[in-house]
């Protein structure tokens, strides 16, 4: 699958400044999740998502960049949140070419050795963990989530996922990570958020 | 252990060997039998006991280093087996590694298209040569190429995520070698297992055991023996399988199944291994029981070899105690027939000198004779022999004057003089036995006389033959032999009467003079055994004081006056009575008894005279054998000085006879003797050997004429003549005269007229008892008795 840079829309991009200052007028809230795995520790780069609540409307797109660079033989960043649909760019910033691959089932791709003078890029319909590696360089390794919620966030090193602009409520969550025993590497529960208090889920993880 | 005989065998052989000796030692079969067989068992007990010790030795040493060897192929196997599993799984791991990563595999993988991916591990299978190619996912899902046995993916989850890739697993039932290579997507999605089965041929294969006794199998733990399982893996043990003694290697081998403890066995059969020494052992076994039985038999025949000569020996030696005189016989030329020889040598040094003792101790060591011992048996087998009509001639020989001869001639002289007189003897009776009895005495003895034979005539020849001049150094000495005869049976009828007649007949013929012989008389024997009896009587005499002195007046006619007496010697037999001079003092003499007698004769008349007038002196007769024998000077000395008497006062009367031995040593005497001042008078002058030399030899005081002078002095005109003589040769020579036996007034006259200075006689007095002394020197001081006298 070959992918090709698509060139902005102008109505979306002021359909979505719209947005955001139409959401800017309602309050904020950042809810911050903590997530330990089983022994206790802080758990990272894991992603939280929290499902939509039944007539939200925000609209799904993320703060930063959907690109999976690779630099030093490595992903950069290794775990990356990706909005569904969305085109994710993959830019060689190494010295070294690279040939990425993904067996996952939300995305089964490769792309052919390419050096840093290049980028692609590929789109991703299929929600899910997509798992990238590299073929030649049996180290290299990322994750991309690609999700249908905007609620979601990765975990920092002390394993808190700031995922804002939710009331408070109970919502279904779901946390990824690459070790997680769940099936998939998911791990499902629902979880009731508090201003202002840290909520804590522990998940299980090899 | 099997094949050779057990060492409990030999070691009751050894505990029971010594009481088998001990009682073959109890079996008395002579003693070389004993020492034989002790000889022959003892060495038999060594050598088996050698063979013993050396047969187990090597036993043992040969089972060690089997099991030595053993241990080491064991271990060797089992480092081989180790390795060349390590080496094929490496060699599995990178093949099933190359498929993992490939992506197509892994995207069929992806795919979750089992089909795709059987086909592939189908493929992967062959091209490997592995028994199996499966899947194991995550979950412990196996997805595995068609036909292959089940395998239990989560028993291998485990050990799988523990990250081991490589090990046994289970195959269907059966063990096969596996290798697991990740499936990474790039996470690790499921692991590529490659399982090659393990067979028997494959560890054989793996352990490289072609031809070694060693059986390699695999088992799970659950299914080993549990004495197997007991064993320390790693360690080599002993263990006494289904097929006979074995060593027994265990070792724990990886595994991937979390169920599967499998265990290398490595067994090495023992007996297999001994066998090859089992001909070594019964060769050494053989080896020792040839060694024993040589060792026997040469022991036995080495014992044999000393002891049949040591028994003979032993034998001979035996015989020797008893008196034969047995040699034996050197065999060969060892040490043992060297001690047969020194035994024979032994033996006949031993005869020879037995041969010369009995010679000399039958016979006469100068001049070779038969000696009396042996004189005697043959006359007592003569005796024995006798017959009825014939007679033994026994006659025992003197050599006349031989120890004059010893003494003037010397020894060397006298000894050649026996052996002449031996060979002449010899010569002059062939067929007379001879004998020396010693010193100058020899023996004949003649049997086997006839009735007829005149004895007489033939002792007389004998006699003649033995009467010669023998050449002596030089000088020609004539010799003369006297002899006693005795015949039987006339005089005698045993050997020992017989040399007692003869040797009477001898004493007879010896008083006879030289040359002479004389035949035994019935007489002789009574004369002999009268002289024994007045012997035995004398010294009864002597210690009783039996014995008197009489004393006869010795007349001065110049002084009218007694100027002496002489001391005559009186013996009162208690049963005989009075015993005359003339017999007694012969056997005094001959007996030595004289010395004593004569010591008390002189101590009692020095006593006697001393309590006399001072005037009046004592004679005594002094016998020539006490001139023979020391102490007559300190005699004379004590018994002097015991009386009193005055030296002058003591007059010693000496005949002739006592300068015929010792001419000095008499001289010497009568010196010391007149030094003392003691009165020296020569007796019984003109008879005998009367030499006047003697008269100038010694400055006597007194010379006494014989009786035989004075009783014909009165008639016969010589024997005054001889009397005139001596008067005046004494007078010359400043002597006294002194005339014995004067009876007659004729006499008297006479014997003044020619010159005699005194006179003893019947005529002046008889011999008088001390007691009557006085009387005697009283008469004489009165005239009336002197003029009847003048």
């Amino acid at each position: 699958m070959t992918s090709r840079v698509p060139s902005p829309n102008p109505v979306r991009l002021l359909l979505a400044i719209g947005c955001l200052a139409a959401t800017s007028a309602t309050e904020h809230r950042h809810l911050d999740i903590q997530v330990f795995d089983q022994r206790g520790l802080p758990l990272r780069d894991a992603v939280v998502e929290l499902a939509r609540p039944a007539g939200d409307n925000r609209p799904l797109v993320f703060a930063w960049r959907n690109a999976m660079a690779q630099r030093n033989e490595a992903f950069v960043p290794g775990t990356l949140i990706v909005p569904r649909d969305a085109t994710v760019a993959f830019p060689n910033l190494d010295t070294v070419r690279h040939s990425i691959y993904s067996f996952s089932r939300a995305a089964r791709f490769q792309i052919d050795l390419y050096g840093s003078d290049q980028t692609r890029a590929h789109q991703f319909a299929v929600a899910g963990t997509v798992a990238l590696g590299c073929h030649i360089h049996d180290h290299m390794k990322g994750y991309l989530r690609v999700t249908d919620t905007p609620y979601a966030a990765r975990s920092d090193l002390d394993g808190v996922a700031q995922i804002g602009n939710l009331p408070e409520g109970t919502y279904a969550v779901t946390v990824w990570h690459p070790q997680g025993t769940g099936r998939d590497g998911e791990w499902h529960g629902s979880v009731r958020l508090v201003e202002g208090r840290p909520n804590r889920l522990t998940i299980g993880t090899r | 252990m099997t094949g050779a005989p057990s060492r409990s065998g030999w070691r009751r052989l050894i505990r029971h060997a010594p009481r088998w000796l001990r009682s073959a030692r109890l079996r008395g079969q002579g003693w070389r039998g004993k020492l034989e067989v002790r000889v022959s068992l003892h060495i038999a007990a060594l050598l088996i006991a050698i063979m013993v010790l050396t047969v187990g030795v090597a036993d043992y040493g040969l089972r060690l280093y089997a099991f030595s060897v053993a241990e080491r192929d064991l271990a060797a196997s089992a480092g081989v087996l180790d390795r060349n599993l390590a080496a094929r799984q490496d060699q599995m791991r990178s093949e099933a590694e190359v498929v993992s990563r490939d992506f197509g595999f892994r995207e069929a993988f992806a795919l979750s298209d089992r089909k795709t991916l059987q086909s592939a591990l189908a493929s992967l299978a062959d091209r490997t040569h592995a028994g199996a190619a499966l899947v194991v996912g995550l979950d412990g899902m196996v997805t595995a190429s068609p036909g292959t046995p089940p395998v239990k993916g989560t028993a291998l989850l485990g050990a799988l995520n523990a990250g081991r890739n490589g090990g046994l697993i289970n195959v269907g039932n059966h063990l096969a070698l596996g290798v697991a290579a990740r499936i990474e997507m790039p996470d690790l999605a499921g692991w590529l297992v490659l399982a090659r089965p393990l067979g028997p041929r494959d560890l054989a294969a793996l352990t490289g055991l072609s031809g070694l006794p060693i059986d390699a199998g695999v088992t799970d733990l659950a299914g080993l023996d549990p004495t197997l399982a007991g064993f320390e893996p790693g360690t080599i043990a002993h263990h006494d399988g289904p097929g006979g003694d074995e060593l027994v290697r265990v070792s724990a081998l990886p595994s991937l199944d979390s169920t599967l403890h499998p265990r290398l066995v490595l067994r090495y059969q023992l007996a297999s291994a001994t066998r090859a020494y089992h001909s070594l052992r019964v060769a050494l076994a053989s080896i020792g029981m040839i060694a024993v039985a040589m060792g026997v038999f040469l022991g036995s025949r080495l014992a044999r070899g000393i002891l049949l000569p040591l028994g003979r020996l032993a034998v001979a030696t035996a015989a020797m105690a008893r008196g034969e005189m047995v040699r034996v016989e050197p065999r060969g030329r060892d040490e043992l027939a060297s001690l047969a020889r020194s035994f024979n040598a032994m033996v006949d040094a031993i005869e020879e000198r037995e041969q010369k003792i009995t010679h000399a101790w039958l016979h006469d060591g100068l001049t070779g004779l038969p000696n009396r011992r042996f004189f005697q048996e043959k006359l007592d087998r003569a005796v024995a022999r006798r017959a009825d009509d014939s007679r033994i001639l026994v006659a025992l020989l003197d050599i006349d004057d031989f120890r004059l001869i010893n003494d003037t001639m010397g020894h060397a002289a006298g000894d050649a003089l026996l052996l002449q007189f031996a060979a002449l003897l010899q010569g002059a009776m062939p067929g007379a036995g001879v004998a020396r009895f010693g010193n100058d005495e020899f023996g004949v003895v003649l049997d086997d006389i006839g009735p007829a034979r005149d004895l007489a005539a033939l002792v007389d020849e004998l006699a003649r033959k033995l009467t010669v001049d023998v050449d002596l150094a030089g000088q020609i000495v004539p010799v003369s032999a006297s002899f006693g005869v005795a015949v039987c049976p006339d005089d005698a009828q045993d050997s020992a009467t017989m040399l007692k007649h003869a040797e009477l007949a001898l004493d007879r013929a010896r008083a006879d003079g030289k040359g002479t012989y004389h035949f035994f008389e019935a007489t002789l024997d009574e004369v002999a055994s009268s002289r024994r009896k007045l012997e035995i009587a004398l010294r009864h005499a002597v210690r009783n004081g039996e014995f008197e002195l009489n004393f006869q007046p010795l007349f001065c006619p110049a002084l009218h006056a007694i100027k002496g007496f002489e001391a005559l010697l009186r013996w009162d037999h208690p049963q005989r009575g009075r015993i005359s001079p003339a017999e007694f003092i012969p056997v005094a003499e001959q007996s030595g008894l004289i010395i004593p007698i004569s010591e008390w004769v002189i101590r009692d008349a020095c006593r006697q005279a001393a309590t006399w007038p001072a005037t009046v002196a004592v004679a005594v007769n002094i016998s020539p054998s006490h001139f023979r024998v020391p102490g007559l000077v300190s005699c004379v000395v004590s018994a002097l000085a015991q009386s009193g008497l005055a030296p002058h006062r003591l007059e010693l009367e000496i005949t002739e006879g006592v300068f015929i031995t010792n001419f000095d040593t008499t001289l010497d005497t009568l010196r010391q003797l007149r030094a003392l001042g003691v009165r020296i008078a020569l007796d019984d002058f003109g008879t005998g050997y009367s030499s006047l030399s003697y008269l100038r030899a010694f400055p006597f005081d007194k010379v006494k004429i014989d009786q035989s002078f004075v009783r014909d002095v009165g008639t016969d005109s010589s024997a005054r003549a001889v009397v005139r003589a001596i008067a005046a040769l004494a007078d010359a020579l400043g002597m006294e005269t002194l005339a014995e036996g004067v009876e007659t007034e004729t006499q008297y006259d006479a014997l003044i007229i020619e010159g005699c200075s005194m006179i003893q006689g019947y005529l002046i007095s008889r011999p008088v008892p001390g007691t009557e002394v006085a009387a005697v020197l009283a008469r004489y001081d009165d005239p009336a008795a002197i003029s009847a006298v003048a």
